[in-house]
């Protein structure tokens, strides 16, 4: 056991107050781990100093895989000797972020004899972090894993780690099933996800509505995002029922419908539902009331990415309704297709947002042999510098009317 | 049709560039398939090349590295390693 | 190198375990077959199946951070109380999923013993989604961990209880990577770079290739210069927006700098559909200070957003969405924010977020 020792009187300020410490987990685990120990200590001088002090590493990784680790080594290597590596694992979570106390507890004992004992559950692509270890544990504690039944995640220019809502799980709402989508997707990407092969990453999220829980259409390059395209189900009954217990329907639900589609007469919501743009918003409100329709499916949406390099984008519509079901080929088909047309032309760094914003929606949606529909745009192009592929030719010999 | 490069041969021209540009280019997945195809014309595809990658960072001549984007070089000493 | 097995015995490939093994039986039987939910209180929801199946969640916040021996406290409680499942949602928060009513308010008193208030639902701040920080990020302007524990002190009410106007999500990205959605959240607390790189060449020369630390400035900012008879580069500085993209390509181009690094605030953003489209969060306050431990400057700044929204938004309106019905120069006003040159953008396409009408109010 380590022995204490320094002081961390900036810490110690964050283990007071309501919301759960971190400082306190730090501290729970450097009693027994001398990496949490020094972490912590480092850490303080990073609270003294208002600097960090981790360089990044860019080689250290699996044997074969050229994701899932990511290298860090303390710039302070003399003071923190038990940090001076401290790479990150990242673990490929099972979809939905479900566990049994069971294969908690063994995830937990394999990290107490490689690693820091640190974790974050879970990262922001959502596998489960494995926080700090040196470089010979890697492959000892990857066997250790791959045992256990888990395999690491995507990181650098490869498949990133598909993530989802827990959809059909527990939420009425999920228009497909989330679940088993990324379960699929992650396993038939499976050299993808770990030998970066593209211009840099690819993320898919996958959420059951337009309520989007985990951010698809601001994260991923392909967002899936459930639909649906036949009518609400409504059960006036229970919509009768929320007005007495107090709710304002005509103010809250009617008034803040985006489509004005809807009316309530005191008995009776209607809703035209050619109108209606899926939004949620009346759903939400009552959902003992209220249902996506039967018809459901998903939107897929391309694009989205964080600033780095050129800006931040949403992602936009590309396929405005699909069904999703096993075995899921038209999907996969189109994603090959985006993957390979991509791949031979992004420059290096270069998210598909970003390339797509580089060569023109228009030509890449040729380039992938979809047609482009009304529905991928807020409206029309207002410049009118507009790049004419096609035009006529006067009639001679060379060029004889057909 | 010309007779098929055999993996091995594609794998050693990849190794060949890398090596020969270390410290002045790094290599991408891609940009090494397509310099191979350059090289080896019509004897050489994809397949052959994803292959070669594979073999070369499975028989630990070649790793994979991240600076911002995902290489492929051979492995030495890390800058930032202590 | 380190040591690796023998090939043949060495396991790839194989993905994660699939999750049905981690389903209660309840979530199995009812699977795709839920009618509705109910929040009960805070924190605590009741999922109905058409069956009649009753699936009680109750929600904990988390730090994000956890050692071990939480997670294995985590998975005692689940013995105890869930039949050994529980999950983890995006927002980090720890669930616990009981077919059982009766266990629910012996859950949360234990948890709350623990020191892990329940609730996050409905009409509440949720845990904040964030980034690592100077706990493990090599690129990091401010701490991670230790802004959002400041601030969730300060708001932690707003997370046991259901008394906002509709939800607020609030993220923490430590620098312009933005690892985490804080770029379309309500709240989004970013860390900033204010001072060009720093060129150490004796690294650059070990560490880097010229032309790919060259090509990663989105603004042409970084160009090759040969310094006394040595290849390197040179910044030049009037085009440097501080995005540190040529840091992530090149370790010999450090920004960090203890005394220009800090925090900006964003506000406005949504990723959900409902009512109105996605945003982006929007530019509330170029600067503040890194302040360790505490962060009192942004801690105040982000209570002042919240309850200047809470007391002027209608019901369900989101943050973006009450300042797009009263407009900016009201919201600058309402909060007392003052507004400067920062806030007007001037990267591409610039003019489109310019007012091109006038429609003001007087
Ligand atoms: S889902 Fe949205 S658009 Fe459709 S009826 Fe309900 S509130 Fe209106
Ligand atoms: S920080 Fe960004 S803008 Fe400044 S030099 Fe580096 S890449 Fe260019």
């Amino acid at each position: 056991m380590p022995e204490k020792k320094r002081k961390t009187p900036k810490l110690d300020e964050l283990e007071k107050g309501a919301w759960p410490s971190f400082v306190k987990e730090i501290k729970t685990a450097a009693e027994k781990n001398a990496m949490a120990e020094d972490l912590l200590g480092q850490l303080e001088r990073s609270y003294e100093e208002k600097i960090g002090h981790w360089k990044h590493g860019g080689i250290v990784g699996v044997l074969g895989y050229g994701g899932g680790v990511i290298g860090r080594y303390s710039d302070l290597p003399e003071e923190f000797p038990n940090v001076s590596h401290f790479h990150t694992m990242r673990i490929n979570q099972p979809a939905g972020w479900f566990y049994t106390s069971d294969v908690l507890r063994k995830l937990c004992d394999i990290w107490e004899k490689h690693g820091s004992g640190l974790t974050n559950v879970h990262g922001s692509t959502g596998d489960l972090v494995f926080l700090g270890t040196r470089t010979e544990e890697l492959e000892p504690t990857f066997k250790e894993l791959t045992d256990l039944g888990f395999d690491l995640g995507g990181s650098g220019s490869d498949v990133r780690t598909p993530s989802c809502c827990c959809g059909m799980a527990r939420c009425e709402w999920a228009c497909y099933d989330t679940m088993a989508l990324t379960y699929f997707l992650t396993m038939h990407y499976q050299d993808e996800l770990h030998r970066p092969a593209f211009p840099y990453k690819w993320k898919f999220k996958m959420s059951g509505c337009p309520n989007d829980c985990v951010a698809a259409i601001a994260r991923s390059d392909m967002s899936i995002i459930g639909t649906w395209r036949d009518d609400i189900r409504v059960d006036n009954a229970a919509v009768t029922e929320y007005a007495k217990s107090g709710m304002n329907i005509e103010r809250d639900v009617v008034g803040n419908c985006p489509a004005k589609c809807m009316e309530w007469d005191g008995k009776e919501i209607k809703i035209d539902n050619k109108a209606c743009v899926k939004c949620m918003h009346c759903i939400n409100a009552m959902p003992k009331a209220l249902a996506p329709g039967k018809d459901r499916g998903a939107c897929i949406l391309i694009g989205a990415k964080a600033p780095i390099v050129e800006g931040a984008l949403l992602s936009s519509v590309l396929i405005p309704f699909i069904k999703l079901e096993p075995p899921y080929a038209e999907l996969i088909d189109l994603v090959d297709r985006i993957h390979e047309v991509w791949s031979e032309n992004g420059k290096n760094r270069e998210r598909v947002g970003e390339f797509i914003q580089r060569v023109g929606m228009g030509n890449f949606l040729e380039a992938i042999g979809v047609e482009p529909i009304p529905e991928m745009v807020a409206h029309p192009r207002e410049n009118p510098y507009v790049f004419y592929e096609e035009f006529f030719e006067e009639e001679s010999e060379e060029n004889p009317k057909p | 049709m010309a007779e098929q490069a055999s993996v091995q041969e594609v794998a050693d021209a990849m190794y060949k560039m890398i090596k020969d540009s270390m410290g002045q280019k790094k290599w991408k997945a891609t940009d090494l398939t397509k310099a191979v195809n350059e090289l080896f014309g019509e004897r050489c595809d994809k397949n052959i090349a994803k292959s070669a990658i594979r073999d070369l960072i499975e028989s630990g001549k070649c790793v994979y590295t991240y600076f911002g984007g995902s290489f492929i070089e051979i492995p030495h000493k890390e800058g930032a390693e202590n | 190198m380190p040591e690796v097995q023998p090939k043949q015995q060495r396991k790839t490939d194989i993905g994660p375990p699939h999750y049905e093994k981690f389903l209660p039986p309840i979530i199995k039987e009812n699977y795709g077959r839920w009618k509705y939910h109910e929040i009960l209180k805070p924190g605590v929801m009741v999922t109905v199946s058409e069956s009649g199946a009753r699936l009680y969640t109750v929600r904990a916040a988390s730090p994000r951070l956890l050692a071990i021996d939480k997670i294995r406290a985590y998975a005692d409680l689940a013995d105890k109380y869930s039949n050994g499942y529980l999950r983890f949602t995006s927002r980090n928060n720890v669930e616990f999923l009981l077919s059982d009513e009766s266990k629910v308010d012996p859950l949360i008193a234990e948890l709350g013993a623990l020191g892990h208030p329940v609730g996050g639902m409905a009409n509440s701040i949720s845990s904040i989604v964030h980034t690592q920080g100077w706990v493990h990020c090599h690129s990091a302007a401010t701490d991670a961990s230790g802004v959002v524990k400041s601030v969730m002190d300060e708001l932690v009410d707003y997370f046991t209880e259901m008394k906002l106007p509709g939800k607020l999500r609030i993220a923490l990205a430590c620098c312009l990577n933005m690892c985490g959605a804080v770029h379309c959240s309500d709240i989004a607390i970013l860390g900033i770079h204010r001072r060009p790189p720093r060129v150490e060449r004796d690294k650059l020369k070990a560490m880097c290739e010229i032309p790919s630390v060259v090509s990663a400035c989105p603004t042409a900012a970084v160009r090759p210069a040969t310094i006394d008879g040595v290849p390197s580069v040179e910044v030049i500085e009037e085009r440097c927006m501080f995005c540190a993209n040529c840091y992530t390509v090149c370790p010999a181009m450090k920004l960090n700098d203890p005394l220009n690094d800090g925090v900006s605030i964003w506000v406005g953003g949504k990723v959900s559909n409902a009512r109105t489209e996605p945003m982006f969060s929007k530019l509330a306050i170029p600067f503040l200070p890194n302040n360790p431990p505490r962060w009192p400057e942004v801690t105040e700044a982000v209570r002042n957003l919240v309850e200047v929204w809470a007391k002027n938004a209608r019901k369900y309106e989101r943050m973006g969405e009450w300042i797009n019905r009263i407009g900016w120069p009201r919201f600058f006003e309402l909060t007392g924010i003052p507004f400067q040159k920062e806030h007007i953008d001037d990267f591409k396409h610039a003019g489109l977020t310019f007012k091109r009408s006038v429609h003001l109010t007087h």
